[in-house]
């Protein structure tokens, strides 16, 4: 077997195993007959397994790869170990638009919420890039920049969060990102975006390889850098802001998947890719997992157990990176 | 060259520090500085009551106290030590930014990037959920306990200690930290009390419980650790000529960075046990008072501290007037301000 095959393998059953386990435990523990039974036949348990467990796992899974590969594609494109969109303020910017929505107008048709997202993603890429125009910095600079806008779009949401103030775990969704009450509607509008954008993405991967070796070089290779920067731009962008849309910002895991996994497989990013989207699934479901069994009934927001995971990690990277 | 000479040839005893640092700011800015000020926290003392509040009362309160009204009650009793409160807070985060600017001769640190604040606020909240060998402290010590650990953690893993270390990488170090221990202060809320509201209140810094028993706690504290404070001014002033200047010049850099750390984690602590992590005042402060006074720290700390302690005068007033008669937390305000002009000195930076 290659290392592609043992990761992807390895991968898949350590998720499988989390999502039983997920499924089991809980504010109230289950046995697996009565899960399996639920699951095919609802019953007694039909509403903690089928209505809050299932959707939540699968909502997990789906915004794990999708912050993933939006890592991903940001540090492929800017050439920047230190990006990711989360970083950069990408879902700074979709969690205030989201979060602004749903607290003015509470009533919305959760379908519209990637939408909505997806506008406040682009409007902070954007700013971000027309900071950024003026001057050519270094990649540790744009890290500082994207931090700083991060940090201006959090204190938004978090006045936004007093001028209409909600109920705790409502109010961690936006704050630090969590999967608190989420459910089958929340499934639905991220799904065709996640079924468009993860197979273009990897459409994209090749052409990332070529564009790693430089600008120049890509192009006599014959791909057309500039299409290929905004389009991998675009997705990315588009990916972050639709998780982001469903769960708030969950920080650090665009950060941390594509470095584990070019640790595991290596920079090509047709073996990257999936890798990395894996493992982006594995970390949103066990911080989550994790979340809802470390002191129930009360939760824990997801996003601070990968913010307590990831911000050690983005240490190691300074303390690594040599590019200053 | 004639500030070198001022400086070496400057006395280092405390009196005559303390009287050169309140003579020397006698311009027209300082008197502008202190109207700012006093107006600030004249109508902090009076503005956004039930009470319909007038100057006239609060002069009353002040000459002649009549414990039967009610009005002056509200002043005496929850307005003076809030305002109070408000600009010796100010005072002590406006001085500790400009003390750790001065010794690390970063124009981004501050409480806040360097992670002092979150450290604090994170050891506070979790001793407030017991976790057994911190609670048995007293809440400043552990949270200055916190102070100290959060600002070590920036520095030892920012590569603050070896002799080369780069500026930005101690930054985004001192970020990263703090989206550490700004987790785990939430989850410690969190399991502690699940209410949205105290809880966003306390994380981001509020004033609105401070009263004249949290003033007795503070005055003392912040009066020590500011007379420290006042005492590097020197030690600063050699100290942004090089370290290996400054030593050369006859300067024990390693006495002035102890003395610049106590001030500084004894100025943050205290004011987080007071107010919680109020953010960014320690940034903006120091950079406002260093474009209007200059970079002799004899002019610079007291004016930081001047200039820090009006900010969170009117931010408190203006934290009243924004959804009335609910009140945002001031540290969100300061958050407010404090984040555009964090990307603005990003920027600024930049272009150097």
């Amino acid at each position: 077997m290659t290392r592609f095959q043992k990761s992807l393998s390895g991968g898949g059953l350590l998720l499988v195993i989390l999502a039983v386990y997920s499924l089991l435990n809980g504010a109230h523990h289950l046995s697996v007959n009565t899960v399996v039974s639920t699951l095919f036949y609802a019953g007694d348990q039909d509403f903690i397994v089928n209505h809050y467990r299932l959707p939540r796992l699968f909502i997990a899974i789906l915004v794990g790869m999708g912050l993933a590969i939006s890592g991903v594609l940001t540090q492929a494109i800017i050439r920047n170990p230190l990006a990711s969109p989360d970083l950069m303020g990408i879902s700074g910017g979709a969690g205030l638009a989201a979060c602004t929505v749903l607290l003015t107008q509470p009533d919305i048709n959760p379908a519209w919420l990637p939408v909505i997202a997806l506008l406040g993603g682009f409007t902070a890429a954007f700013l971000i890039y027309w900071l950024n125009s003026r001057h050519q910095p270094s990649p540790a600079r744009l890290a500082l920049l994207g931090i700083a806008i991060s940090a201006f779009l959090s204190s938004c949401i978090n006045f936004l969060l007093v001028l209409y103030p909600i109920e705790v775990n409502s109010a961690m969704i936006w704050l630090t990102g969590s999967l608190w009450g989420r459910n089958w509607d929340y499934i639905w509008p991220l799904l065709p975006w996640l079924l468009t954008l993860v197979p273009f993405s990897y459409y994209l991967a090749w052409r990332l390889d070529l564009f790693a070796l430089g600008d120049e070089t890509a192009s006599a290779l014959g791909v057309d850098t500039k299409r290929l920067q905004i389009m991998a731009l675009l997705s990315a962008v588009a990916l972050a802001s639709v998780s982001v849309a469903v769960c708030g910002t969950i920080g650090f895991v665009g950060l941390l998947a594509p470095h584990l996994a070019r640790l595991l497989v290596g920079s090509q990013h047709k073996l990257m890719l999936p890798v990395a989207a894996l493992i982006g699934a594995l970390l949103v479901l066990s911080a989550d997992t994790l979340a809802r069994n470390l002191a129930p009934p009360l939760e824990l927001p997801a996003g601070v157990l990968t913010a307590i995971l990831g911000a050690p990690y983005f240490v190691f990277l300074l303390h690594r990176y040599k590019g200053w | 060259m004639k500030t070198i000479q001022q400086t070496l040839n400057a006395p280092d005893s405390l009196l005559l520090t303390l009287i050169k640092s309140l003579t020397s700011l006698s311009s027209a800015k300082v008197i502008v500085l202190y109207m700012m000020l006093l107006l600030g926290f004249t109508l902090s003392l009076v503005g956004q009551s039930e009470f319909s509040l007038t100057l006239n009362d609060a002069w009353q309160a002040l000459i002649s106290p009549d414990s039967g009204s009610i009005k002056q009650q509200v002043i005496l009793s929850l307005r003076m030590p809030r305002s109070l409160i408000a600009c010796l807070i100010g005072l002590n985060l406006g001085v500790a930014g400009v003390l750790m600017q001065g010794l690390t001769r970063n124009p981004l640190a501050s409480p806040t990037l360097f992670a002092i604040n979150s450290g604090a606020a994170c050891l506070m909240a979790l001793s407030s959920i017991g976790v057994a060998f911190i609670s048995a402290f007293p809440i400043e010590v552990v949270t200055f306990i916190g102070a100290a650990l959060g600002g070590f953690l920036v520095f030892f893993l920012g590569g603050g200690l070896s002799s080369h270390h780069n500026p930005l990488r101690l930054i985004l170090a001192g970020i990263a930290i703090n989206a550490l221990l700004t987790s785990l202060t939430r989850a410690a809320l969190i399991i502690s009390d699940d209410k949205a509201h105290t809880l966003l209140h306390w994380l981001s810094g509020s004033l609105s419980e401070a009263d004249w028993q949290n003033w007795l706690q503070l005055w003392p504290v912040s009066l020590v650790a500011l007379l420290i404070a006042l005492s590097t001014s020197r030690g600063l002033n050699l100290n942004a000529l090089g370290e290996q200047t400054a030593s050369s010049l006859g300067m024990n850099v390693n006495a002035l960075r102890i003395r610049v750390c106590l001030a500084v984690l004894l100025l943050t602590a205290i004011s987080v046990t007071i107010a919680g992590p109020i953010v960014f005042v320690g940034l903006i402060a120091p950079h406002l008072a260093r474009s209007l006074f200059g970079n002799n720290h004899y002019m610079l700390i007291p004016a930081s501290g001047l200039l820090g302690a009006a900010l969170v005068c009117w931010a408190d007033l203006l934290s009243r007037f924004i959804v009335p008669p609910a009140e945002t937390p001031v540290g969100i305000i300061t958050a407010l301000i404090g984040t555009p002009f964090f990307i603005y000195l990003v920027l600024k930076e930049e272009k150097q």
